[in-house]
């Protein structure tokens, strides 16, 4: 009972967990669903849980933000401080995960243009179809 | 103790996102699970990522889902 409390108390492996939860959901929607907008949405789910990830390995339990205030020496601030260097790079991912989502969703537009439909597998089974009479009809012309 | 709860509301909008029909509802619970990473991120002591996290995931990345959905169809026909 204690031990479970302790896994509980322990924010940096408990983020750890999430991440790992957000990437198994991600790649569960990215691969097996078969709605376009849904396997968008889980590639969303795996950048979310990577930047998590990147966060919470700079955490120190018991520490400050890294915000250097006036009365606080470099000594003790340098042992205390969480790491900002991946807040820093995570801040730019963030960004570009909402446009590389933009960039996706605006394809998937383009593509329920085309075919009318949202369903991955009617559009490649569409393509599937085309070519394999197509090759038929190639083989009983020769 | 409030962290876990955080995490828990979290995965579970993640996951109920995945399963709804409707597609403006998981806009909606992609708005939620976005909402509960930024509490992460405050809590992992990142306070600059928690506010740009707040803004994208909450506002910016449900918009552009529905007027995704808008332009194209609202209801996952299995």
């Amino acid at each position: 009972m204690t031990d479970i409390l302790l896994i509980l108390g322990d924010t940096q492996l408990m983020s750890l967990f999430t991440a790992a939860a957000f990437i198994v959901v991600g790649l569960f929607a990215a691969i097996f669903l078969d709605n376009i907008i849904k396997k968008i949405i889980g590639i969303a789910f795996i950048e979310e849980g990577a930047n998590l990830f990147i966060v919470a390995l700079g955490y120190k339990a018991g520490g400050v933000v890294p915000i250097f205030l006036p009365g606080m020496s470099a000594d003790w601030f340098a042992a205390n401080s969480a790491y900002p260097l991946p807040q820093a790079l995570v801040l730019t991912s963030i960004v570009i995960g909402a446009s590389t989502l933009a960039v996706m969703l605006a394809i998937s537009m383009v593509l329920y243009k085309k075919y009318g439909t949202l369903s991955a597998s009617e559009i490649l089974g569409d393509k599937k179809t085309q070519t394999l009479a197509e090759k038929n009809a190639g083989d009983n012309n020769e | 103790m409030i962290e876990v709860v955080v995490m828990i509301i979290a995965i579970l909008g993640c996951i109920l996102a995945i399963l709804q029909r409707d597609l403006l509802k998981v806009a909606i619970l992609t708005g939620i699970n976005g909402a509960c990473v930024a509490f992460l991120f405050q809590f992992l002591l990142a306070p600059d990522v928690a506010l740009t996290q707040a803004i994208v995931g909450t506002a910016i990345v449900p918009v552009f889902l529905a007027m995704a959905i808008y332009k194209t169809q609202r209801m996952d026909d299995k």
